[in-house]
């Protein structure tokens, strides 16, 4: 089981609190962001009530320099990474700064920043006099590459285009990273902005019916190994991560979990919660729901979209925050979280928490457990 | 025990050539891509080519997906990998059945389809957007493209590090093929050419006027471009096993970040990728017969590279030309274009050249770019660079198979 990896620190900047205190009081109390949004966004978003980080400004936890030129996913992203190196007390050195990387997930990038600079070529006189500050902003890799610079981590630096998959493709794309040696220490997330431009693209898609939301969620993601060396205590472990395409999203899901179980060597019967996606299309939340039922039977779920809204990218990493949230109070056991799309994709996570012997599901992941032992 | 990896099938759907054989003869030929600009309207812009594939017809590869469907970038990426699958001469039931996927890498996506979005919405606002055009943009549907295409059922993943993308993509597909995780993988990637992005590197400072003349003196940016690219990866005993072609074998790769500046080249940040990339290919400096520069022909990529190559390699690094002169920067796509062409001088026996070139730059004495022709050489080892905004560096190694 030397794929099993483990989670030493998590941030969120959520519509439900930033940070990993308020985003876990919030599951606990099931309080909701969910809100009357039109004084935003200059009244462009449609009319619909929408999760946002309503009082959100980059500068109040960034501070000045710089963050003029943030797009506002990027900005949540880099709140997030802040949030969770400071939870994981990541000390880099210079040797750690170079194997730690990030990988964080996306839909497209900021929709808003490429469209608003596409608009400039189209009504201004002279159709070049786009802002070169802002470029950046429109190539998806431009939160990974901020937060690098944010924090001077100077290894894998990867952005994966997963969608509402994002966190789960993030998390194989990581777990790659640290087994195959390209790096010791990850910061693994999604992050999505909440936009006119993409509240407009729910809208006309028909998901909108619940509402829109956005944030970032950011993970600090190690081998069991390297968080024992460095005394950090592990919040939870990634036992399996698969994704699946398949004919429709039901079936795919269904395949996708089994083999995921099966990959951890975990019965199905001890899966204790499982925190859904809850995408919003047509049919395919119901087939989630079947998925799920036709591998787990009867199991209870945890659906943080009614808090966050539907969040896209950043869905999986609110679905992971708040697993974690629940093993935080207290909760033990294996858990899941599931992601599929009206495409016929599918992805799952396994996780579990661990104890003090340091095992997690059914993986033994020390056999000195002296660095864990302040794990209750 | 690592699977040993190999590439048995390359699929360039470029400016310079469609398919294998037409790709290497442009390449051989030095030929260029670059023409005035046709997917919008120029008017206003100082500069106006850019190395489109004006003449792009999906329908002539693809199979499966209807291109009435899917995105520009998507198309282009499925019908490259098409075409890697059919050089791979693999059978396409072994390749349903098997565990395979694909991994893709780009720098904007569905670029096209925002463009459109974009317009509609400048003209007509919000409500003009249709359900059928909104559903094209997740660049997700990159990767999805050819798995659907091929009929793949496992990884399907679209890696959007902007202009080193397509060797991050060999990277994880190599990865996914050496420790067991898949059999077969396409490593693919694909970009279309776009006015915001034109407009971008002119306000940059970075868009040269008519041609891209990478190591050269005189050196003024790069040509916008587009295009898609495949390499079809299995390991090497299931190659073998078929009675395959062997290209080449992926022997390794680097990944580093600069840490320092959102679009700005760093010599160190690139020296260290490359030495990353040698220890995982488990070579030296002296093992490598040619570098497929990343060469944008701007200023300070071509500087910051050619000081990071000189630091690892000493005086006198092997020849490094750049294929962007002749194709012109295709962003996610670029160094999926580059390991073709490097896979490509390996089997074939020759070093591409950096065509445009007129005078020689003082500051990168040591640099041979292989100036204008093609040269005749024996390639055992060749490296691919590959760099992006964010400063995200990618390096991928290959090898001959002997």
């Amino acid at each position: 089981m030397n794929r099993v990896l483990v989670i030493t620190g998590w941030g969120v900047a959520s519509p439900v609190g930033i940070g990993a205190e308020d985003f876990a009081a919030a599951v606990r109390d099931r309080r909701g962001g969910v809100g009357d949004v039109r004084d935003l966004f200059d009244g462009q978003l449609p009319d619909r009530p929408a999760a946002a980080l309503a009082a959100f400004r980059a500068r109040d936890h960034l501070g000045r320099k710089g963050t003029g030129s943030l797009d506002r996913g990027t900005a949540l992203a880099l709140v997030a990474a802040g949030h969770a190196l400071a939870d994981a007390e990541l000390v880099l050195d210079s040797d750690r700064a170079q194997a730690t990387g990030v990988v964080l997930g996306t839909t497209a990038g900021s929709v808003q920043s490429v469209a608003e600079y596409d608009r400039d070529t189209l009504v201004q006189d002279k159709p070049y006099l786009v802002e070169p500050m802002l470029f950046p902003t429109t190539v998806m890799n431009c939160a990974a590459g901020r937060t690098a610079i944010r924090h001077g981590l100077k290894g894998v630096n990867a952005t994966v285009a997963g969608g509402q998959l994002a966190l789960v493709q993030v998390l194989r794309y990581t777990r790659n990273a640290l087994t195959r040696g390209h790096a010791e220490t990850v910061l693994a997330g999604a992050f999505e902005e909440l936009s006119p431009h993409r509240a407009w693209q729910h809208r006309v898609a028909g998901t909108d019916g619940d509402a829109v939301g956005e944030g970032a969620g950011v993970f600090v993601v190690e081998l069991p190994a390297t968080a024992q060396d460095a005394g950090r205590v592990p919040r939870a472990a990634v036992l399996a991560v698969e994704t699946a395409v398949g004919d429709d999203a039901g079936s795919a899901l269904a395949r996708c979990l089994a083999r995921a179980l099966e990959d951890a060597g975990v019965a199905p019967e001890r899966v204790t919660l499982v925190a859904t996606g809850e995408r919003g299309e047509a049919g395919v939340d119901a087939a989630e729901r079947t998925g799920i039922a036709a591998v787990l039977g009867d199991v209870p779920l945890l659906a943080v979209k009614d808090l966050v809204g539907g969040c896209d990218a950043a869905a999986g990493a609110f679905q992971l925050a708040a697993l974690l949230a629940r093993y935080r109070d207290g909760h033990r056991g294996v858990t899941v979280l599931t992601s599929v799309t009206a495409e016929g994709t599918a992805g799952v996570a396994v996780l579990s928490d661990v104890t003090s012997e340091g095992t997690a599901g059914v993986a033994v992941l020390t056999d000195d457990v002296t660095g864990w032992s302040d794990v209750d | 025990m690592d699977r040993r990896v190999v590439v048995t099938g390359l699929g360039p759907v470029s400016s310079i050539g469609v398919g294998v054989e037409a790709f290497g003869a442009a390449l051989r030929a030095g030929r260029s891509g670059v023409a005035p600009i046709t997917s919008f309207d120029t008017t206003g812009f100082p500069h106006v080519v850019a190395g489109e594939v004006p003449d792009f017809e999906p329908a002539e590869h693809l199979r499966v997906l209807d291109p009435a469907r899917w995105g520009r970038s998507s198309l282009f990426a499925a019908s490259a990998a098409r075409l890697a699958v059919e050089d791979a001469k693999v059978d396409p039931d072994l390749l349903a059945r098997s565990r395979s996927g694909s991994v893709v890498g780009t720098t904007s996506g569905e670029s096209r389809v925002v463009q459109a979005l974009s317009g509609q919405w400048v003209a007509d606002g919000f409500t003009a957007w249709s359900p059928e055009e909104v559903g094209k943009l997740p660049a997700s549907r990159l990767a999805l493209a050819v798995n659907r295409e091929l009929g793949l059922t496992g990884e399907a993943m679209t890696l959007s590090t902007a202009c080193a993308a397509t060797n991050y993509a060999i990277g994880y597909a190599y990865d996914l093929v050496a420790g067991g995780d898949a059999d077969f993988v396409v490593a693919a990637g694909a970009d279309s050419t776009v006015r915001w992005a034109h407009a971008g590197f002119y306000r940059l400072g970075a868009l040269a006027e008519h041609a891209s003349a990478p190591f050269d003196r005189d050196r003024t940016g790069v040509i916008t471009a587009e295009g898609g690219c495949a390499l079809f990866l299995e390991s090497y005993d299931s190659a073998v096993a078929r009675g395959a072609f062997v290209y080449a074998e992926v022997m390794g790769y680097g990944l580093t970040c600069d840490a320092n500046h959102p679009v700005a080249p760093d010599p160190e940040g690139i020296a260290r990728c490359i030495r990353r990339a040698h220890e995982s290919a488990g070579i030296v400096p002296s093992d490598v017969d040619y570098i497929c520069a990343h060469g944008t022909g701007t200023q300070a990529n071509d500087l910051a590279e050619a000081q990071a190559v000189l630091e690892v390699f000493g005086p006198q690094p092997p020849p490094m030309s750049s294929i962007k002169s002749m194709l012109g920067h295709t962003m996610g796509a670029a160094s999926g274009f580059g390991a073709i062409a490097a896979i490509l001088g390996l089997t074939e026996g020759f070093l591409p050249p950096t065509i445009n070139h007129r005078t020689p730059d003082p500051a990168l004495a040591g640099i041979d770019p292989v100036p204008n022709e093609s040269r005749p050489a024996r390639l055992d080892v060749v490296q691919n660079n590959g760099f992006a905004f964010g400063g995200n560096n990618a390096i991928t190694i290959f090898g001959r198979v002997g």
